[in-house]
């Protein structure tokens, strides 16, 4: 097995551990809450499994819990939708590069719907193009997408450019599926939030933020700092400011939670991770936010 | 307005095109290792207070590059050494005047005269050299050719005082020789008066006798006149003794007059001392028509308003840069 997804299970054991992943994977499972009722066979009950979903005479005669499959939600599609414009080759609010931490956001997700059975397709793209790969069910295909992101990801990329791709989504895709949006903190124009309004009733969303990186973080105040998108500098003397640093805390907070509240308002569940060892725990708790959202 | 120097402001374009493409080489090559890459920098730019303080950076930066431009236009200007050219016609600046009186009893009152407007002209002068050679049996210099106009004012003051007072020395020296009156002696010491015979100045005498010798000289008056034309120097006569119809004076008066007029002076024969002061002014300004000088062309380098220019440049390049630096 290639290296990006080798490190994404590692990131995945280390971070969780067994309990926990198998939280993850009962929450993903209950994603889908519009389920058919063609009752498919067993499985050993997992936490994280809904509980009116448990066969209890089943499991009063195993001795241990069994759960319910039905047919419906086995074969389903995630589809991962990621920004690989320039912009995504920043820094994270945790220094680390937002492309790693795409990669490891999708390659959970992916991991997880792999093993869950279901089929994982990918949507990248920049401003310029959007590329599809259709939705297979093998860790080698999921492989090939971390390996795609990894390599188109890069600072001299085009320009992102994410309401393309969710454009593309919108118009491409008849089949309800599970949406897996993996940007960073860019405000969402009027237009992209119609945009983001339609998705939310053609599929399930799930929108995963990479918080962008502290402009104001006192540790790089010395050095120097541009923005990928037009390589334009940030003067030094303006970053060591503490009455601008306290403007621009407020105003980042002010401005996380009126995303929060559009996602809310669009019935989105969304997340905002901001490092590496955030994803694992992030995806959890946005596939928990999302099974007890009642819609 | 023209420049000395005029290539001097091609070398400081040619530095400062230098500077300006090292540094722009230098910052391309050092883009490379950029800085740390961000994204969306408009959560910070956005920001009310970011604006204001960038709005103030660029304009202390742009005062900074107005005085530096200032600056280096005023260094680039000054170094090209702007003067204006002109043509001047030095006139009568550099005159020698050898005032020459006859301190006999009888001219005394002439001599008063001439010295009280001399008086007046030294306060005038700018350049002219003013010597006073008084003479009766032999000639004495008062005081040399001078620009010291207040030792000459001093001087001639106390020349008329001394005329009023007939106890006063004012001839000391002036009675050595054989007889009274030499004038053509009198005329040739003050011929020799003059130095610098290379230069090229003005030379004149005003000669102020009336001829009327007594004893033995050495030098004739037109010996003495021809030495002074040999020499380049007009002798201005006033003779107040003219006046007077006596057939002996007269034929003094007239070798007086042809001896000054063979020199390219002029002769003026008055009988009254308060004519002398137009006499003189019309000496004066005769010498300035005939003196009009060698036209020659002046330059004079006119740094004044550059120097205060790269002065306020530094000052503010100074102050903007102090502010940049807080």
């Amino acid at each position: 097995m290639d290296s990006l997804l080798r490190r994404v299970r590692t990131k995945l054991s280390i971070h969780a551990h067994r309990k926990v992943r198998g939280l993850i994977e009962g929450e993903y499972r209950s994603v889908f809450h519009g389920r058919s009722m063609d009752f498919d066979d067993l499985r050993p009950y997992v936490p994280g499994d809904e509980f009116k979903d448990i066969d209890w005479k089943a499991t009063a005669r195993h001795g241990s819990p069994l759960t319910k499959r039905y047919i419906a939600s086995r074969k389903h599609t995630l589809m991962l939708v990621v920004d690989t414009g320039r912009d995504m080759a920043a820094l994270a609010e945790s220094g680390e590069s937002k492309r790693d931490l795409a990669i490891l956001a999708a390659g959970t997700a992916g991991y997880i719907a792999i093993r869950h059975g279901d089929q994982v397709g990918l949507v990248t793209g920049t401003a310029e193009s959007t590329r599809y790969m259709a939705p297979e069910l093998t860790e080698s295909h999921l492989e090939r997408m971390l390996q795609r992101i990894h390599a188109s990801t890069t600072l001299s990329s085009d320009p992102s450019n994410l309401s393309r791709q969710l454009d593309y989504v919108a118009r491409t895709f008849r089949r309800r599926m599970i949406v897996m949006v993996i940007a960073d903190d860019r405000q969402l124009t009027s237009d992209e939030q119609r945009l983001v309004r339609r998705l939310a009733v053609q599929h399930e969303i799930l929108w995963l933020t990479i918080g962008d990186a502290d402009l104001m973080r006192e540790e790089w105040a010395g050095r120097a700092m541009y923005d990928v998108a037009d390589s334009a500098a940030l003067p030094k003397f303006l970053r060591d400011d503490s009455t601008l640093r306290a403007e621009y805390a407020s105003s980042v907070t002010q401005t996380a939670t009126t995303t929060e509240e559009f996602f809310e308002s669009v019935t989105i569940s969304s997340r905002r991770i901001t490092s590496g060892a955030a994803v694992v725990p992030g995806l959890f708790r946005l596939l928990e936010a999302h099974k007890h959202a009642r819609r | 307005m023209a420049l000395i120097a005029w290539w001097a402001p091609l070398l400081w374009i040619a530095a400062a095109a230098a500077v300006i493409g090292a540094v722009a080489w230098y910052r391309r090559r050092h883009r490379v290792t950029g800085g740390i890459p961000v994204a969306h920098r408009e959560r910070l730019t956005a920001l009310p207070s970011y604006r204001r303080a960038m709005s103030r950076y660029r304009l202390l930066v742009a005062g900074f590059a107005l005085c530096l431009v200032a600056l280096v236009t005023g260094g680039a200007v000054l170094t090209a050494r702007p003067a204006t050219v002109s043509l001047v016609t030095p006139d009568l600046n550099n005159r020698d005047i050898v005032l020459c009186l006859d301190v006999s009893g009888s001219m005394i009152d002439y001599d008063a005269v001439v010295l009280e407007v001399f008086q007046e002209l030294a306060t005038e002068f700018t350049g002219e050299r003013i010597s006073l050679v008084v003479f009766n049996a032999s000639a004495v210099t008062y005081f040399p050719l001078t620009t010291d106009y207040d030792y000459i004012s001093r001087q001639l003051e106390r020349l008329s005082e001394e005329f009023d007072d007939p106890a006063a020395p004012y001839y000391g020296g002036t009675l050595i020789g054989n007889g009274s009156s030499l004038v053509g002696d009198g005329l040739a010491s003050c011929v020799v008066r003059f130095d610098q015979g290379t230069a090229d100045r003005s030379r004149s005498v005003i000669m102020v006798t009336d001829n009327f010798v007594a004893g033995e000289q050495i030098f004739t008056l037109p010996q003495a006149a021809q030495l002074a034309a040999d020499r380049g120097i007009r002798v201005y006569g006033i003779n107040p003794g003219d006046a007077a119809a006596k057939d002996y004076l007269a034929d003094l008066a007239n070798e007086f007059e042809t001896s000054v007029l063979a020199t390219g002076g002029a002769y003026y024969a008055l009988d009254d001392p308060s004519v002398i002061p137009a006499v003189v002014d019309q000496i004066t300004s005769e010498q300035a028509s005939i003196l009009p000088g060698q036209p020659r062309v002046q330059v004079i380098e006119q740094p004044q308003p550059w120097v205060w220019l790269s002065f306020a440049g530094l000052v503010g390049l100074s102050v903007f840069g102090w502010r940049l630096k807080r």
